[in-house]
């Protein structure tokens, strides 16, 4: 139901996407894995419209996203409403400083539905409470970030994006800036969520949390996708090169 | 003794009412510092790139002639152009466009220490460009702000001084006419120094609490 | 009435003893402050005291009115004094305290493992300030202390109200002769900004020197 189709980006003369295409079903949990700079990040900040792309498409159940249907001539640009809208159908965690520090972990997340969707301040409460609870913060509702620890601003951030009710999840390398007695926490959320039917697209290092969550593996080389399949064949049976060299190196 | 007692009854109500002046003058000119410095601000954030450069240009210049030129400027500058308003509001209109300069510099300084996650996460909520300019950037921007302006104000405080070459009479003015009146050598320099003190730490004070009491750093 | 070209050659000269004052004043307000630093740093209270004290008074209180406490207080000592001698002593005294508290935020600024390690490797008192505090707070105190010097040059204006003869004085002469304000003041501006401007450049270079003698950058 996500349909990417021929993106490609390029930053001062360097070409960093170079036709990427993937197919992203309801539900689905991808995995993007691949070196620094190959272009991972900056394919999900495109996902997201956070950087504008300088070709291709991203469909979203068959509605085009950040552009509008043009009959001929160059594409142009959604107007902010509708960039606003169709952000509200995916929801982002950053891999730090996700959270804002001038509110509690409840105002966080009841930012976005009371602002961004216009949903009433009871209901937005009700909500977030219910999340917050559900990722296991409920004692820490009125807490700031500073007073979080790494792995609780993260579980805030995943409810504060859930919270906006998204059709798809994009998580950029979110235990990576975590110490690592903290990471387990963090996954465990993540894994509570598989049961949702939530499409997942995980920028992540973690192999092994990759392995067992993910239903695809995407290797991500030189802006466009290298190799892509399930995470036993990705993971142990590589076919290509350099998918070899990087799971060599990571080993 | 007495002669003090004698000193402070003669002359007393005359720092009193300077103080006044220096005071309200000080604060007049803050808040509309604080109002024209969030206009060049936001000109900066919004204009295009001929605006950005013409707000530039004119901190760059205001950051480096002496605040007695812009008093200067609107003091012989007004009554050519037929404006007859007196020194004290000529002077903080020359303060204004000072402290407006270094103040919307302030902001920018704030503004660009917010770390560049916050207003992505603000977008990925599907917030309003607006609205997440409101409800994230700006209060961030007013916290990060709140030292940096408290040392704005007692540098303004202490340049209401600089009204007493346009015939203004504030707490140095009135320091230096006491001084002449009475032969009293430096004595009421030392009082009305002893009252920018006190205001400058009040200032501080200020800033200080407001600062502290901000819950969330 | 219009301002004439010989009027913008005294302005220029004018501008020449503003600049000498600044000058005078940064070179012996450092001075002073390289003497007043260690004090913050004393192990009296009472000279750490003294310290915080002549900081707060001297940056408590506007330039104009130290100096005419300065002028009038030489003056009921010394009788008949030059305005420019007052002048140099009071910017003195206000550059040293702007001074000083930027060394000792230099001196703040190294990092706690530098003092340990020179400990370690048995340098000597002497041969640590020397080679290790004082290239580090040079080199930490430089971005801030070109800002004083530019502070020193629009402070030198303020001499103008105790008769000093400089740029400010000579421009607002010239303007109650020939009510040329705009002009005289634009030229005024463009003098002032020359030497505040060229004082930011020598200074970007002198940094640019230094970063490439394999200072770090900022202090962490």
């Amino acid at each position: 139901m996500i349909e990417i189709r021929g993106i490609r980006k390029s930053y001062g003369g360097v070409e960093v996407l170079r036709g990427i295409n993937l197919t992203i079903s309801s539900g689905e949990i991808l995995a993007l894995i691949g070196r620094s700079g190959c272009g991972k990040t900056t394919l999900l900040r495109c996902i997201n419209f956070l950087e504008e792309y300088d070709a291709g498409e991203i469909m979203l159940d068959g509605e085009l996203l950040w552009y509008r249907q043009q009959a001929n001539g160059p594409r142009q640009r959604a107007s902010e409403k509708e960039l606003a809208r169709q952000r509200q159908r995916m929801g982002v965690v950053f891999q730090q400083y996700n959270l804002f520090p001038h509110m509690t972990a409840l105002e966080n997340v009841c930012l976005g539905p009371r602002f961004g969707q216009k949903v009433r301040a009871e209901e937005a409460e009700r909500r977030g409470r219910e999340l917050l609870s559900r990722v296991g913060l409920s004692e820490r509702l009125d807490a700031f970030p500073a007073q979080l620890s790494g792995g609780q601003q993260q579980r805030v951030a995943i409810a504060r994006a859930l919270a906006m009710k998204p059709q798809v999840l994009l998580l950029d390398e979110i235990t990576s800036a975590l110490d690592p007695e903290l990471v387990a926490e963090v996954e465990d959320v993540i894994r509570d969520l598989t049961t949702e039917n939530i499409a997942m697209v995980l920028v992540t290092h973690a192999m092994s949390f990759a392995r067992e969550i993910a239903h695809r593996i995407a290797f991500v080389s030189d802006g466009q996708i290298a190799e892509i399949g399930r995470p036993e064949e990705i993971l142990d049976r590589p076919r290509d090169p350099g998918l070899k060299e990087f799971l060599r190196r990571i080993r | 003794m007495g002669q003090y007692r004698a000193w402070v009854e003669a002359y007393g109500v005359a720092f009193l009412e300077a103080a006044g002046w220096t005071l309200a003058v000080a604060v007049a000119s803050f808040i509309c510092a604080l109002i024209w410095g969030a206009l060049l601000f936001f000109a900066r954030l919004r204009g295009g790139i001929w605006t950005d450069r013409i707000v530039d240009g004119y901190v760059q210049l205001l950051r480096n002639i002496p605040v007695l030129l812009p008093i200067y400027l609107i003091y012989f500058g007004f009554p050519l152009a037929g404006l007859l308003w007196p020194a004290a509001i000529c002077g903080g209109i020359a303060l204004v466009l000072q402290n407006g300069a270094y103040i919307s510099e302030i902001f920018r300084g704030a503004y660009k220490a917010i770390d560049r996650v916050q207003p992505d996460a603000a977008r990925s909520l599907g917030l309003l460009p607006w609205m997440a300019f409101r409800k994230v950037t700006l209060p961030q921007i007013l916290v990060h702000s709140i030292p940096a302006l408290g040392n704005q104000a007692v540098l303004l405080l202490k340049d209401t001084s600089l009204l007493s070459a346009i015939t203004v009479v504030e707490l140095t003015m009135q320091a230096k006419v006491l001084t002449e009146r009475t032969g009293a050598a430096y004595a009421p320099f030392v009082v009305a120094a002893i009252f920018y003190l006190a205001m400058v730490s009040v200032i501080e004070l200020l800033a200080r609490t407001a600062h502290r009491s901000v819950r969330w750093k | 009435m219009e301002m004439t070209s010989s009027d913008v050659w005294v302005m220029a000269h004018a501008a020449q003893i503003s600049l000498a004052l600044a000058l005078c004043s940064i070179a012996f307000g450092t001075i002073l402050a390289v003497l007043l630093t260690p004090l913050a740093f004393a192990r009296l209270a009472i000279a750490r005291f003294a310290y915080r004290l002549y900081v707060f008074v001297v940056r408590g209180t506007p330039v104009l009115l130290l100096a005419l406490l300065t002028f009038y207080a030489l003056a009921s000592y010394w009788g008949r004094i030059s305005p420019y001698a007052a002048g140099v002593v009071v910017l003195t005294i206000y550059l040293s305290a702007l001074f000083a508290e930027i060394f000792r935020g230099g001196v703040l600024a190294i990092p706690n493992p530098l003092w340990d390690s020179s400990k370690s490797l048995g340098l000597s008192r002497r041969s640590i300030f020397w080679r290790v505090v004082t290239p580090l707070v040079a080199r930490y105190s430089l971005p801030p202390y070109l800002n004083v010097c530019v502070m020193a040059v629009k402070a030198s204006s303020v001499l103008s109200i105790i008769s000093v003869w400089e740029l400010t004085f000579a421009s607002r002469e010239i303007i109650e002769r020939t009510l040329d304000v705009y002009r005289v003041l634009a030229v005024a501006s463009v003098f002032y900004f020359i030497m505040c401007f060229a004082i930011d450049r020598v200074g970007r270079w002198m940094e640019g020197r230094l970063a490439a003698k394999g200072f770090a950058g900022e202090p962490a």
